[in-house]
């Protein structure tokens, strides 16, 4: 891997271009002269709006990646997907019971997975997709909202289901009905939250903000350091 | 002894009586389950088509990673599973065109020679039937016992291999062991209208009745099942007509009182129907 | 993959492992650390800036790449722009999809407003996407409001404006609970006990987190709840230029559809500026960590309607950018990788820094060992240091860095190096505008009826911010903004819609002989290069 590169030959949509080997397939494109406006958001792997799907020669598999963080190959053929239709249902959750029936009420669909595999095939980011549509299933939301955890909201998943379920949505439900109800609250932060309504720092933020800066500077270097 | 076992999803939120009384008496017995690492639902119905092998993956999936554990057996207890995990193994292993088509989609080299055992099974074979005899206490002596296999169990017997299908016997066996009497019960197979509870409310609740009249006119002091949703249907729909009294106990619920298991251990919180009578005779 | 020479140079950063393990390296003195910055932190060298001629600013020294887009005339042709057709007409406008900007969105529909949200790209994506390490909130018993406090003012060499510090640190744990009770998964012990940690710059751990992706969970999780409250959003349409009325208050904003190049005209009572920062300028041509949109449009259209701008000179690098491999040169390498033990090394396996001093300290002395010592490891975009990762695995247990570490270990291991096992290359990297638009503790700005608030904002952090008093920022004034704006909105009467600021504007760059470019620019251009 070094600064002089050859070049290879790609497929966007079908047509041919020559770019650098060993670059993304997000900068090759750029290099091949697209300006995006839609498939590319962070360039960071961490939005989901890059996924893109494409076959190599001699290879009958589709493969995915996410263009932001997937070389280039010779020979690739390649298309982004950078939006797909979406069921998502709304809900107010502060009202929602953590359940298996909160989860079926909002996407019945969930049960008609198949355990195709097709959704954990084609992640981006590696994740069991149908082991956290399996968790939900049995009402496990603990274990769906970790095993989802690290979902970008890409949409591949979903682009794939022949049961068309929208995983990812299955997903946030989870996590967030987890996050909210079932993942006990912080106390110290509820204390602290009270204490400060109660106007218990309030003298000391005062005397602060008024300090002149070498007083405040000595302060800083004073200070002790967990 | 630790043996591969697959729970499924009822039983991790609606039947985990099911699932827990299943583990905690095996466990007195010796025989631990050891739950699979990942797994999914089974498909909970076997394909009508019998080229409809789309159906087929999941429990596919299920016994090739299954295989893996290198037991040889895999035990289920949720009649639906293990109905469909059966089948498809079934399938599998006689059927050259379905273990090609599953594992050339699933890229896994499985032949079907894992035997999918249910617990009844496994009380049979590997416990046996008189070695629990003298394990149980005489808790249950003369409580009699309906046993209500439903239609998942038996049929069709080819694929099934559970005994006479209109007429199975190893829940009798079994009753007999724990010291009670099996009870005459001509419903013992026949189905209690399954997932007809969404749509037909009134065909299950017919079917219900029938099967408690028959229960009662055996005599029987409790229903014994393998089946999730047989337990809801019954128990749901004989406290909505008051048809009986008559407490529906999974099969393992049985096996703890008789083995002395404590009732929280088993999930006998006596919903529906109240078990504690015939609790009461078991601890006397 | 690493090369071979590389390999050979991780050995020497393997066997001084054990010593250093034991070692702590002495933090700087004030006077140390002044005169660190000023000999090798990018603010200070040589030519990168210049005084800008034009608008409330004028004279003001920035960067050449800030100044050239606040030189510039108007992207849309406003003389020839109707204004008579309003295709938007709401209470309150907001500007920017990030987590600012929809933090604002919540609380001004809380509050009862119409509220619509516009946003360049689509809704989240954002800076607040990408921010791995945390947020801080002093919430624990061994730490106060106070505390913070004095962390942050310190972090921003005493610059930074006190009421805004304040309204941070105050607001806080009040925030931290707000996205708790959204069902934001932050990481806890079972109990409920919030994990933390150190920052740069902390003197209590204080830095909450969700994994290594927790922006991108408070991004969701409001994203979320706004898709839940029905809010109205616009994606593909950023702002171009922000309408006033003959007052000059602000009255809304004249958005541009990407997709099909027809501008739109919202009519808004008050609006919120919430368009993040400016990274893909590339400052210095620096590589930057910033997402694809971060190119400061805020500043230049709230510059034209007589917006002040403040610390905009000051540039926060981020001490640790991958170096290696060169496909993501550049992206951000979390400081919780140091938060969790990892120490910085040169050529020779010898620390040079406290790896825990404020960002701005740590990125001067990272260059310092690369161009002055010469003690950096050579790599095809220049040269960096040894980031010790496996380090982590040492003191915490093996697996830490997976579990803990889930999106810069995927990071790294997509391209072959696994940082559980190896240390990383890492050279600081363009990151967050420590500058913005000034604004007042109800995240005003100075013109009537438009708010401000996140990274386009200024005062918060002085001239450096410190790790998680971002993702705070963006949640403290965020709300604020929000429910301000929506309160206002109820006495505001609005008189015609004009872009007369900004044809004056234009005019006065015409006399001045400037404005040949046009902003703001909404994307980076890289068609027929390969983007840093
Ligand atoms: C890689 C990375 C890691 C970070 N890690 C941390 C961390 O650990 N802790 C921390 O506290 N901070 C961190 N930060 C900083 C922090 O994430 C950001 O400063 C903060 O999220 C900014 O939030 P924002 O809402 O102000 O801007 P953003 O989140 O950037 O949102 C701005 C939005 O406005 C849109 N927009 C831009 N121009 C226009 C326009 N003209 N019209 C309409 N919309 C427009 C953008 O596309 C974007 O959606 C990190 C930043 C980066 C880049
Ligand atoms: S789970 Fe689905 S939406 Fe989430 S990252 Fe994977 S493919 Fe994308
Ligand atoms: S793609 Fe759909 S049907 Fe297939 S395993 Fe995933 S969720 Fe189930
Ligand atoms: S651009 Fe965000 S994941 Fe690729």
């Amino acid at each position: 891997m070094t600064g002089e590169s050859t070049m290879v030959s790609i497929y966007i949509m079908g047509k041919q271009y020559e770019v650098p080997d060993g670059v993304t397939i997000m900068k090759a494109m750029e290099f091949a002269g697209y300006r995006f406006i839609r498939g590319c958001g962070c360039r960071g792997g961490f939005c989901g709006a890059c996924g893109t799907v494409y076959r190599t020669p001699g290879n009958f598999r589709l493969k995915v990646g996410l263009a932001c963080a997937t070389m280039v190959e010779a020979g690739m053929h390649l298309a982004q997907i950078p939006f797909y239709p979406a069921n998502r249902a709304a809900y107010d959750l502060q009202a929602l019971a953590p359940t298996l029936g909160t989860l079926r009420q909002h996407y019945p669909e969930m049960t008609r997975c198949l355990g195709c595999n097709q959704c954990t095939r084609i992640c981006p980011q590696g994740l069991p997709v149908m082991d956290y549509i399996a968790a939900a299933q049995c009402g496990d939301l603990e274990k769906t909202a970790h095993q989802s955890f690290d979902c970008i909201m890409c949409g591949l998943c979903a682009s794939r289901c022949p049961a068309e379920i929208v995983q990812y949505n299955v997903g946030i439900l989870a996590r967030r009905l987890f996050g909210r109800h079932i993942a006990p609250p912080a106390r110290h932060l509820a204390q602290r939250v009270q204490d400060i309504e109660a106007g218990k720092f309030d003298d000391e933020l005062e005397r602060l903000m008024r300090m002149g800066r070498e007083e405040l500077q000595k302060r800083y270097y004073a200070r002790d350091i967990e | 002894m630790s043996i591969p076992y697959f729970p499924g999803c009822t039983l991790h939120v609606k039947a985990k009586a099911l699932d827990d009384s299943t583990r905690a008496a095996l466990a007195v017995l010796g025989l631990e389950l050891s739950g699979l690492p990942e797994w999914t639902c089974c498909g909970t119905v076997f394909p009508l088509a019998r080229n409809n092998y789309i159906g087929m993956v999941a429990s596919a999936r299920i016994l090739a990673n299954a295989a893996k554990q290198g037991d040889g057996r895999l035990v289920t207890v949720c009649s639906f599973c293990y109905h469909v995990l059966k089948r498809v193994n079934h399938a599998v292993r006689n059927s050259d065109e379905a273990r090609t088509k599953l594992n050339d989609y699933l890229e896994e080299d499985y032949d079907g020679q894992l035997r999918v055992l249910h617990p009844l099974e496994l009380l049979r074979d590997e416990v046996g039937f008189g070695a629990l005899r003298n394990r149980v206490g005489a808790g249950l002596k003369g409580t009699r016992v309906a046993c209500y296999y439903g239609c998942m169990l038996s049929r069709p017997a080819a694929e099934m291999d559970f005994g006479d299908p209109e007429d199975p016997a190893v829940m009798e066996k079994f009753v007999a062991a724990l010291g009670g009497e099996p009870a005459d019960f001509s419903w013992k197979t026949k189905c209690c209208g399954s997932y007809q509870v969404l749509n037909e409310q009134g065909l299950v609740a017919g079917r219900v009745k029938d099967i408690f009249q028959a229960a009662a006119a055996g005599g029987a002091q409790v229903i014994i099942t393998s089946c999730p949703l047989c337990q809801y249907n019954l128990e749901a729909h004989s406290e909505a007509d008051n048809h009986s009294r008559i407490p529906v106990l999974y099969f393992a619920q049985l096996l703890g009182i008789a083995l002395e298991i404590p009732i929280n251990k088993l999930g006998l919180a006596g919903r529906y129907a109240d078990p504690e009578a015939l609790l009461q005779g078991a601890r006397r | 993959m690493y090369t071979p020479e590389m390999l050979g140079l991780v050995k020497t950063v393997e066997q001084s492992r054990e010593r250093r393990l034991k070692e702590t390296f002495p933090r700087l003195t004030a006077e140390e650390k002044t005169n660190i910055l000023r000999s090798y932190h990018p603010d200070y060298m040589e030519g990168s800036m210049r005084p800008v001629m034009v608008g409330p600013n004028a004279g003001d020294s920035m960067p050449h790449a800030h100044a050239d887009l606040l030189e510039s005339r108007s992207l849309a042709d406003v003389d020839g722009l109707p204004l008579d057709k309003v295709d938007y007409d709401v209470d309150v406008l907001v500007i920017g999809g990030g987590g600012a900007g929809t933090a604002a969105a919540l609380l001004a529909a809380e509050e009862g407003a119409g509220v619509l949200l516009a946003t360049k790209l689509r809704h989240g994506d954002a800076n607040t996407m990408m921010a791995e390490g945390g947020i801080q909130a002093a919430d624990k018993e061994n730490d106060s409001p106070a505390i913070h406090y004095l962390d942050a003012m310190g972090g921003g060499g005493f610059t930074n404006i006190p009421e805004l510090v304040r309204a941070l640190v105050a607001d806080a744990p009040r925030c931290i609970q707000w996205l708790e009770s959204l069902g934001c998964m932050f990481s806890k012990d079972p109990d409920g006990t919030m994990n933390s940690n150190h920052g740069g710059g902390t003197s209590r751990k204080r830095m909450h987190f969700a994994h290594d992706y927790t922006g991108a969970e408070i991004m969701r999780t409001l994203r979320d709840e706004a898709r839940n409250r029905g809010i109205r959003v616009v994606e593909f349409s950023p702002a171009v230029e922000l309408l006033t009325d003959e007052l000059g208050q602000c009255a809304g904003a004249v958005l541009y559809n990407l997709e099909t190049g027809q501008y739109l005209i919202v009519r808004a009572k008050t609006a919120v500026i919430a368009t993040g920062g400016s990274g893909r300028l590339h400052i210095n041509d620096s590589p930057t960590t910033n997402h694809y949109g971060a190119t400061a449009d805020g500043l230049v259209i709230a510059y034209r309607a007589g917006a002040r701008l403040v610390f905009l000179d000051a540039t926060q690098f981020h001490p640790t950018g991958v170096a290696f491999p060169e496909q993501i040169v550049g992206q951000l390498v979390t400081e919780k990788v140091r938060g969790l033990g990892a120490q910085l090394v040169n050529i020779d396996g010898e620390q040079f820094i406290y790896p825990l001093e404020t960002r701005d300290a740590v990125s001067s002395a990272i260059i310092r060992e690369c161009r002055e010592r010469r003690k950096g490891i050579g790599v095809p975009s220049g040269y960096g240091v040894w980031l010790d990762s496996p380090m982590i695995e040492t003191i915490h247990g093996k697996g830490t860095i997976e579990k803990e570490l889930p999106a810069m270990f995927r990071q790294y291991i997509r391209f072959g190096i696994n940082m559980a096992e190896l240390p990383i290359i890492v050279y600081p990297t363009l990151h967050y505008q420590n500058g913005g638009i000034l604004i007042n503790d109800k995240a005003e700005s100075g013109v009537p009826n438009l708010y401000v608030a996140g990274e386009a904002s200024g005062g918060v952090h002085g001239r450096n911010r410190l790790m998680g008093n971002s993702l705070l920022d963006i949640i403290v004034f965020g709300r604020r903004a929000g429910k301000n704006a929506a309160e206002k909105a109820k006495s505001v009467r609005l008189g015609s819609l004009t872009l007369e600021h900004t044809k004056r504007f234009n005019e006065e760059l015409r006399q001045l002989g400037l404005g040949r470019r046009v902003a703001p620019i909404l994307l980076p251009d890289y068609r027929g290069k390969i983007s840093g």
